[in-house]
């Protein structure tokens, strides 16, 4: 008792005399900061331990697909009739078609929304860009179940009515447009930003020169930001490989080896969703086979966000 | 120049607005769609599954009597067994089905019956195919009742024996497989079971190669998904058990039969199969086809002379019925019923041969 009356009567003389003392911030250990530090730990590390368990879990199965006597990796890569329940391990239809439906997708969707970014950064006024901006995000956010229904019950009867009875009811073409359509947002967000992360002083030094506001926009500011606008090509084209469930609504559940886009073709992640959604029986080949098949889509996707990273490398220019 | 800019942008921000109105209403019907299903699934940890004990003794005096008078009139001139009527109020807790999906919509119309009849707990029904069903009613033991489109297989009642239940067959009724085509199409009339072996496996590719009147177009497959009842039903018939040539010849497989009828709704070249309920329910659009000449009928199908008809059933466990006096309430009044509902549902009813055997398998579960 007597002991805080003094410390607390040292104090207040401390206080009156207000010396300037140098404080050590470092050396004050409280409690909630310690705690608030542990849970960002634990939060930082769920994350990774997420993804380390989905790659085991991916690895693990597969590894059961592969190792069975009826699979081998040459026929997996090279087979061309993907039907596993009568050993018919062929991924290559279901890649094909894959491939197929994101480059109708790609087709669409960097013209669309590359035009939208120069607009959006080059021309639209500031109040246009602040109205237009958030509306184009409000289309990323429709569920893809959504655009699933509207390809199948609306651009499939546009599709038979324009080309007539050699478009298939389930098809790529229907199905690629619309995936083009749900990931053009992507591109026109990300490519807006890397357009309108290039200096003003390149714009002016180009109208400077007398270049007209089209011929600034195509030949000074898009190469400036050719980088990130193919960064978020490969985003986007990463999101259309991973994209289910407009293909498994419209494109159909036959894994079929075609180019033709008219014709209907599974892709990897309508056959996941076939498969898991008709209760297969733990253990099966069926049931094996979607864990080999993810884990191939798996590496697509690494595959393409590498290249996103390389290519950022390579063709960022730095200005300033 | 600014003023004209303002303009331009009001102007652009009015065009826009309905727009963003639309959206704006779409993302908020969305969440009201949404959480329907949960609110009719709410009512279940409602239910009070208590007064179990109580009912138990109820039916059971009832069943007493009138068991004993059943056994006297054998199933003989077509009479049939009458069941000891039960009354559905007096049963609660939850009755768990899963199983083939051609079972389905009939288990579904006699558990809407059952629910409207008075009983007051919840009725899951799964539609996860047969095999599936038999999966989790032998191996996981996680439902009361099994519908199938097939009978048990050995392994299937092996499997169930490991857990300690032996499944008890209940014939609830018949169901002919529809061969079907497009109501655009206008050349296929019959088809033989060779025929239909052909296309289905691949071997002939075109509609001229099945019959020379016919167009000269490529055939379009489509059938349900390898987890189905149906499809083993049909390869049984048509393959023989082996379903290597049909999924050789890569047809669309899906489980979803709302997916093959619009596949073949939409071209005069295609063909599918699937459960005459699903047939019944788009007529407008499609036509089923005459096998070896005998078109799917009530009759047709019930004779056996239709090539393509299979009995449906549903299974269970005489431990569980004593267990679960509401899945034993339900399965008496499933063999009540069933014959005056399965019509609408669109499947024949079973002979009443094969009836009064269920009713009799039900009467010698309650000893």
């Amino acid at each position: 008792m007597a002991d805080q009356a003094q410390a607390k009567a040292e104090q207040r003389a401390a206080l009156a005399v207000t010396v300037p003392q140098t404080i050590d911030l470092r050396k004050r250990p409280r409690i909630g900061e310690s705690i608030i530090q542990t849970v960002l730990i634990v939060c930082g590390f769920v994350s990774i331990f997420t993804t380390v368990a989905i790659v085991y879990v991916l690895f693990q199965e597969s590894l059961a697909f592969f190792a069975d006597p009826a699979v081998t990796l040459v026929q997996f890569f090279t087979g061309t009739v993907w039907q596993p329940p009568i050993n018919e391990f062929g991924v290559l239809p279901l890649v094909n078609a894959t491939l197929v439906i994101s480059l109708i997708a790609m087709l669409v969707a960097v013209p669309l929304g590359l035009g939208m970014a120069i607009y959006l950064s080059e021309y639209a006024s500031e109040r246009t860009r602040g109205i237009l901006k958030p509306v184009i995000e409000l289309l990323a956010g429709i569920p893809t179940v959504v655009y699933g229904f509207f390809a199948l019950t609306f651009v499939t009867p546009i599709l038979r009515g324009i080309f007539g009875d050699v478009v298939s009811i389930y098809n790529m073409l229907s199905a690629g447009l619309v995936v083009g359509v749900l990931i053009t947002p992507i591109i026109a967000t990300l490519s807006e930003d890397a357009l309108s992360a290039v200096p003003n002083s390149l714009r002016q030094a180009s109208f400077g020169l007398g270049a007209t506001k089209w011929e600034t926009a195509i030949k000074v500011v898009v190469p400036a930001a050719l980088s990130g606008i193919l960064a978020g090509c490969i985003v986007a084209m990463s999101r259309a490989v991973g994209e289910t469930m407009v293909v498994a609504l419209a494109a159909g559940a036959k894994p079929n080896l075609t180019w033709n886009p008219f014709e209907s073709a599974e892709t990897m992640t309508g056959y996941i969703a076939r498969i898991s959604g008709g209760d297969p029986s733990y253990g099966s080949m069926d049931y094996k086979s979607i864990f080999a098949v993810g884990l191939l889509l798996f590496f697509i996707t690494l595959a393409l966000n590498i290249a996103s990273r390389r290519i950022v490398r390579r063709f960022r220019e730095v200005y300033d | 120049m600014s003023r004209v800019r303002t303009l331009a942008a009001l102007v652009a921000f009015l065009l826009l607005l309905p727009l963003v109105a639309a959206c704006g209403g779409g993302t908020a019907t969305a969440p009201t769609t949404a959480p329907a299903p949960p609110a009719t699934e709410a009512p279940a940890p409602t239910a009070p599954p208590a007064p179990t004990a109580a009912p138990t003794a109820a039916p059971a005096p009832t069943a007493a009597p009138t068991a004993a008078p059943a056994p006297t009139t054998p199933p003989a001139g077509g009479a049939l067994i009458e069941l000891p009527e039960v009354n559905p109020a007096s049963v609660s807790g939850n009755i768990i089905i899963a199983g083939s999906s051609t079972v389905y919509p009939l288990t579904e119309r006699m558990a809407e019956l059952f629910k409207k009849d008075g009983f007051g707990g919840q009725i899951t029904i799964d539609s996860i195919g047969t095999g599936a069903g038999f999966e989790r009613f032998c191996k996981a033991g996680e439902t009361d009742i099994a519908n199938a489109s097939r009978p048990i297989k050995k392994e299937e009642t092996e499997n169930c024996a490991a857990i300690g239940r032996t499944p008890i067959e209940f014939r609830v009724g018949t169901d002919a497989l529809a061969v079907v085509v497009s109501a655009q199409n206008d050349f296929v009339e019959n088809l033989t079971k060779a025929q239909l072996a052909d296309i289905f496996s691949g071997k002939v590719k075109k509609w001229s190669e099945v019959d020379p009147s016919f167009p000269d177009q490529p055939i379009q497959l489509y059938s349900p998904g390898t987890d189905s009842g149906t499809f083993d039903y049909f390869v049984e018939v048509i393959f023989d058990k082996d379903p290597q040539p049909i999924l050789s010849a890569n047809p669309q497989l899906s489980e979803d039969d709302n997916v093959l009828a619009k596949g073949v709704e939409g071209s005069p070249y295609a063909i599918g199969y699937f459960g005459y309920a699903y047939y019944a329910s788009e007529r407008s659009k499609l036509r089923a086809v005459k096998i070896e000449g005998v078109e799917p009928t009530d009759e047709t199908a019930e004779s056996g002379e239709y090539p393509l008809a299979r009995p449906l059933f549903i299974y269970s466990d005489a431990k569980i019925m004593k267990e679960k006096p509401q899945v034993n309430a339900f399965i008496n009044f499933y063999l009540t019923y069933v014959d005056e509902e399965i019509k609408e549902v669109g499947y024949f009813p079973a002979s009443d041969d094969a009836l009064n055997e269920a009713r009799q398998r039900w009467l010698d579960a309650q000893k």
